[in-house]
């Protein structure tokens, strides 16, 4: 039975995923030690993969980024065939921006009693957003699952989720209509949540990895400080404010400042 | 009145020129039989009452009296059951009385807010809901009863004791008070172990509107709102809705 990562990278004119794929999986490869392939649609063949699968250019939608200063192209609705491509039994998908800096997903890995996770939620690390904006979607604060990380086992029960998954994508404007979302694009995350919710028979009721993601709102710049420790720098009641992680899987959603720091490190 | 059965729910549906209590309680009968064909359930109306009928809710007192039933649980007219509940007796039956405590919104979380409940924080009541009541014939139960019944005939005198007191009293704060009263270790339980309601009133619920009806999908058989399933005693409050 195979167990390893899967990373989808798509690049687009302002960041380069293969890239932070690249890193990225060098850090899973550390602290993980399973093997990593890369979903693409680039002709580049980076280092450190097992795998590189190559796909069509997925359909692109648009989407602002706060570390850009501008709307880009998003070519990241493709995350439903994972089940379809992944090489592995046992499947970790990770985002590209997801960083890992612990062992945390090797003992969820090896204690896997589900055949689907993911994370329920998520919190700002920096403390300045709270409520319920990470953990809820739609007007009616639907409960979010967040496909930032998902583990599946290629099961039959995974495959209706991943199905599940694609028949809300197909008819996303009807799904969207009744789940009162207001940005038109499409999210793996909304998606996911609406499929674990008929999933469950619609009581939202299944299981989930423990704990919530650290995240990075993307306006957060990062500096490496040693092999896994980071430091996070933003503003905090128009003040700047510092603060440093180490040992700690985190979601940096400013791909930008990503992009910057692995640039310099 | 006579006991005839050792259990069974009782819905008060006191019509009044507003509302129609007596056709939200015929709804809720039908979706209790769904699950519990058997079961034995007694709609009190405007007829039933034994005494004068008061303003308001002050009837409430009397539901101890009409039961006919030795063990009863209680249940507001404008809800429907949207799972299995005749096993709530065999939870409740080693108490006299249990009224539910906190509520739950559509998705099944417990509320936290407390826009609708400044009176029981103010006055440190517990935070009750009478849509589910259980009692069983007993010294306990008559007590309640009996404090309920002189809460709401002496609102003037009672309301002195709180602070920021109601003009007319609601149920919830005098089965509150009556707790007080009794001792509320012998009359609530933990949220987390009783059959909480869901509760549809705006601030309880992430909806923009008062009446929900007009801003969330809901299907029936089963129960679903906004593609949520539900469970248990779903307090719809919008009394129109199944007209």
């Amino acid at each position: 039975m195979s167990t390893g990562a899967v990373i989808f990278a798509f690049n687009n004119e302002k960041i380069d995923y293969v890239r932070l794929a690249a890193w990225s999986a060098q850090n899973i490869s550390r602290h993980l030690d399973i093997p990593v392939s890369l979903i693409t649609d680039s002709d580049v063949t980076p280092d450190g993969f097992d795998q590189i699968i190559r796909v069509k250019t997925p359909i692109a939608g648009s989407r602002w980024f706060d570390d850009i200063g501008s709307t880009v192209e998003w070519k990241n609705t493709n995350r439903v065939d994972a089940f379809e491509l992944s090489p592995y039994d046992t499947t970790l998908v990770l985002d590209a921006d997801y960083i890992v800096a612990s062992p945390q997903l090797h003992y969820t890995l090896n204690s896997l009693t589900t055949d689907f996770l993911c994370f329920k939620k998520a919190y700002d690390l920096t403390g300045r957003t709270t409520g319920n904006l990470l953990n809820t979607f739609g007007q009616h604060n639907f409960p979010m699952s967040w496909a930032t990380v998902l583990i599946f086992k290629r099961t039959h029960l995974s495959k209706i989720i991943f199905e599940s998954m694609q028949m809300i994508k197909n008819n996303w404007q009807h799904y969207r209509n009744i789940y009162k979302i207001d940005r038109p694009t499409y999210r793996n995350d909304f998606a996911l949540s609406i499929a674990l919710g008929i999933f469950s028979g619609h009581t939202n009721q299944v299981d989930f990895i423990l704990g919530s993601i650290p995240t990075l709102t993307p306006d957060v710049e990062l500096k490496k400080f040693s092999s896994d420790g980071y430091e996070l720098n933003f503003i905090k009641n128009n003040k700047p404010v510092w603060l440093r992680i180490e040992n700690m899987d985190f979601h940096a959603m400013g791909k930008k400042h990503l992009e910057t720091m692995i640039e310099n490190s | 009145m006579k006991i005839l059965e050792e259990r069974g729910f009782v819905i008060p549906a006191f019509n009044t020129t507003e509302v129609d209590y007596e056709f939200c309680a015929s709804k809720l009968k039908t979706s209790i039989l769904k699950f519990h064909p058997d079961a034995h359930v007694t709609i009190l109306t405007n007829k039933d009452l034994m005494h004068d009928k008061q303003v308001g809710y002050a009837n409430d007192w009397q539901v101890y009296h009409l039961s006919p039933y030795r063990q009863t649980i209680k249940l507001e007219a404008d809800m429907l059951m949207a799972s299995p509940c005749i096993h709530w007796f065999d939870m409740m039956q080693h108490r006299d009385v249990v009224i539910s405590t906190g509520a739950r919104d559509f998705y099944g979380d417990k509320v936290t807010s407390r826009y609708y409940r400044k009176i029981f924080d103010d006055n440190h009541l517990p935070d009750v809901y009478n849509a589910v009541t259980y009692w069983r014939v007993s010294q306990t139960a008559k007590d309640f009863f009996k404090y309920v019944k002189d809460i709401f005939l002496n609102w003037q005198n009672y309301k002195t004791l709180l602070k920021f007191p109601e003009t007319t009293p609601s149920t919830d704060v005098v089965y509150a008070i009556a707790a007080v009263l009794i001792g509320p270790e012998k009359c609530t339980m933990p949220f987390s172990s009783f059959p909480k309601i869901v509760h549809m009133k705006r601030y309880l619920n992430p909806i923009n509107h008062n009446d929900w009806t007009k801003e969330l999908v809901w299907e029936f058989d089963p129960l679903r709102i906004q593609t949520v399933a539900q469970w248990g005693a779903f307090h719809y409050h919008s009394k129109s809705w199944l007209k």
